[in-house]
């Protein structure tokens, strides 16, 4: 049975330690309470960003501090919420004139821990706005009241927030904008295999050989369908024109994120990313900017996601700025 | 004029915390994680140490911070932001009828707010709303308790909208939510503290432990 190199005791605390070793001129790490800040924010900077969210979907947050990105990311255990006093304590670190901008991806304990420490840092007075992302198309439904969950979508909010928060933009105008990319913005997932239990070991729910998870969750929630494998153009085919019905139109053309959800080799990601683009160009779908990686993963779950993001008029520019964060790729080009 | 000592009111809530701890964490596996009943009575004991350690503080304002910067889940830290609202409420006034109201009713909102929750949704909320509705309403002490208890009890009939109990749809219905039932002892504290000759049930018979599986209703 296949276990997780990783020990039983504080693993997030050994990998973050790890991860500030390898990126320290970027990053550094606060250990009481955890939480990642950035070295060399933008100066012109007057509203703070500041993610978080489960561990288990590294790069994501972590990964993205740094300039041009996030000013600070608060890690939970695996797949749990952060504690209202880390989010709450990298905010205070973090604050700008502005306030804070606080980007949640949608989860009953992340909503709640992050909307505790806001209620702190106001009594403080520090301002705070939030942005959820809920772009998982996978968990529309009218039957309950929590909405769809936060995925893929995060890292373009992260980014774009990014940079028009080096722009100098204010709380209310960043607000606004990060609502925009996310209300834009939907994902779906599937999944071929499920990651690996991090308390027991083995795979966290078993899927037959010839199934697929359709709508796979970043924490190994059971989709509402386990599919018969179809070949693969079908289910890049299925995945993109559930994505484009729910999409806004745009005239500024797509951004796409290909995902991989962990275990998925990049051969497999670029073979994808080949047939959705395909798949979009048939249909006369300007895909304005692409991203092909493993950025939001659920451990080792062998899957991937699609994300789409219909652009507004500026959103591609900010988009291509440059960032200086351990995980997101250079997007300039020479000149 | 101030005469209920908050620092009675914790410690007898802790005692009663602990008292109701295997119910709490009986209810909390039913429609959660099972940890609540750890959560509120470590979270009130550090209270308690933190009081006999520097006993010049405000009972309430302590509670506040230990619940939120220490207690784990979700539930603890919204009964932190609670515990803070009521002693800052507290610290304005001398009237303690006002003093709780006020306290309890932001609060409340602050609860409300960070939890997106209604009454009737299966929450802190629903043990919340009929405390206040007495407080304000100027019943007895042991009034706003009878109300606090009987809006968790009331829970146990609904199907949850919020929270990890939303998960579990139907299979919770028939228990008590653990976060209502856990938070309407403070009221229970705070009546036997503040009217400690009027009739008031004991702990055990107010928040029993739940029978089996078969009381929960699956299917």
């Amino acid at each position: 049975m296949n276990h997780l190199f990783l020990p039983h005791t504080d693993p997030v605390g050994l990998a973050l330690r790890g991860f500030a070793r390898a990126h320290a001129p970027l990053v550094q790490l606060h250990e009481d309470p955890l939480f990642v800040t950035a070295t060399a924010p933008h100066p012109d900077r007057r509203t703070a960003l500041v993610s978080g969210g489960g561990s288990g979907h590294e790069p994501l947050h972590t990964g993205f501090v740094g300039r041009g990105m996030l000013d600070a990311a608060v890690p939970g255990r695996i797949f749990a919420s952060p504690h209202n006093r880390q989010v709450y304590e990298a905010s205070r670190a973090v604050a700008r004139e502005q306030g804070v901008i606080h980007i949640v991806k949608n989860y009953t304990g992340d909503r709640i821990n992050f909307g505790i420490a806001d209620e702190r840092l106001r009594a403080d007075g520090i301002k705070v706005q939030r942005v959820l992302v809920d772009d998982d198309l996978a968990t529309e439904s009218d039957r309950t009241a929590t909405g769809r969950r936060g995925t893929g979508a995060t890292v373009a909010v992260e980014k774009i927030l990014g940079s028009a928060a080096d722009t100098g933009l204010g709380l209310d105008e960043l607000a606004l904008l990060g609502r925009e990319v996310a209300g834009a913005s939907r994902s779906l997932a599937v999944a071929g295999r499920a990651h690996t239990s991090p308390s027991r070991g083995g795979e966290a729910f078993t899927l037959a050989p010839d199934e697929i998870e359709y709508g796979v969750g970043i924490h190994g929630e059971r989709a509402a369908t386990t599919i018969d494998r179809p070949a693969l153009d079908n289910v890049a085919e299925r995945m993109t024109t559930e994505l484009l019905e729910s999409l806004p139109s745009t005239r500024e053309g797509v951004l796409l994120l290909v995902n991989g959800l962990g275990a998925t080799t990049a051969l497999e990601l670029y073979a994808v990313h080949e047939l959705v683009s395909q798949i979009l160009e048939k249909r006369g779908i300007d895909v304005a900017a692409r991203l092909v990686g493993s950025y939001v993963p659920a451990l080792d779950m062998s899957g991937f996601s699609l994300t789409l993001t219909a652009l507004r008029p500026g959103w591609l520019d900010l988009w291509q700025k440059p960032a200086r964060t351990p995980a997101f790729p250079a997007t300039e080009r020479f000149a | 004029m101030t005469t209920i000592d908050q620092s009675r009111v914790v410690r007898t809530y802790a005692r009663a915390a602990r008292t109701a701890h295997e119910a709490l964490t009986a209810l909390d596996q039913i429609s959660g994680d099972g940890d609540f009943g750890d959560n509120l009575r470590d979270g009130l004991d550090a209270t308690v140490a933190a009081l006999d350690a520097g006993p010049d503080v405000s009972a309430t304002a302590v509670a506040g911070s230990v619940f939120l910067d220490e207690v784990g889940g979700t539930s603890g830290p919204l009964i932190g932001l609670l515990f803070n609202e009521v002693s800052r409420a507290l610290n304005e006034t001398a009237d303690d009828r006002a003093g709780w109201t006020e306290g309890v009713r932001s609060g409340l909102a602050a609860i409300q707010r960070v939890g997106e929750a209604d009454p009737g949704d299966r929450t802190l909320v629903d043990a919340l709303v009929p405390a206040l509705d007495a407080l304000a309403g100027g019943g007895s002490w042991t009034n706003v308790a009878e109300a606090a208890l009987s809006g968790a009890s009331a829970t146990a009939d609904v199907r949850a909208r919020r929270g990890r109990a939303s998960y579990l749809g139907e299979r919770a219905v028939g228990s008590p939510d653990p976060g209502a039932t856990g938070l309407a002892l403070l009221f229970w504290a705070l009546a036997r503290v503040a009217e400690p000759d009027a009739r008031l049930g004991d702990v055990q018979e107010l928040v029993p432990v739940p029978r089996g599986p078969e009381q929960t209703g699956t299917r």
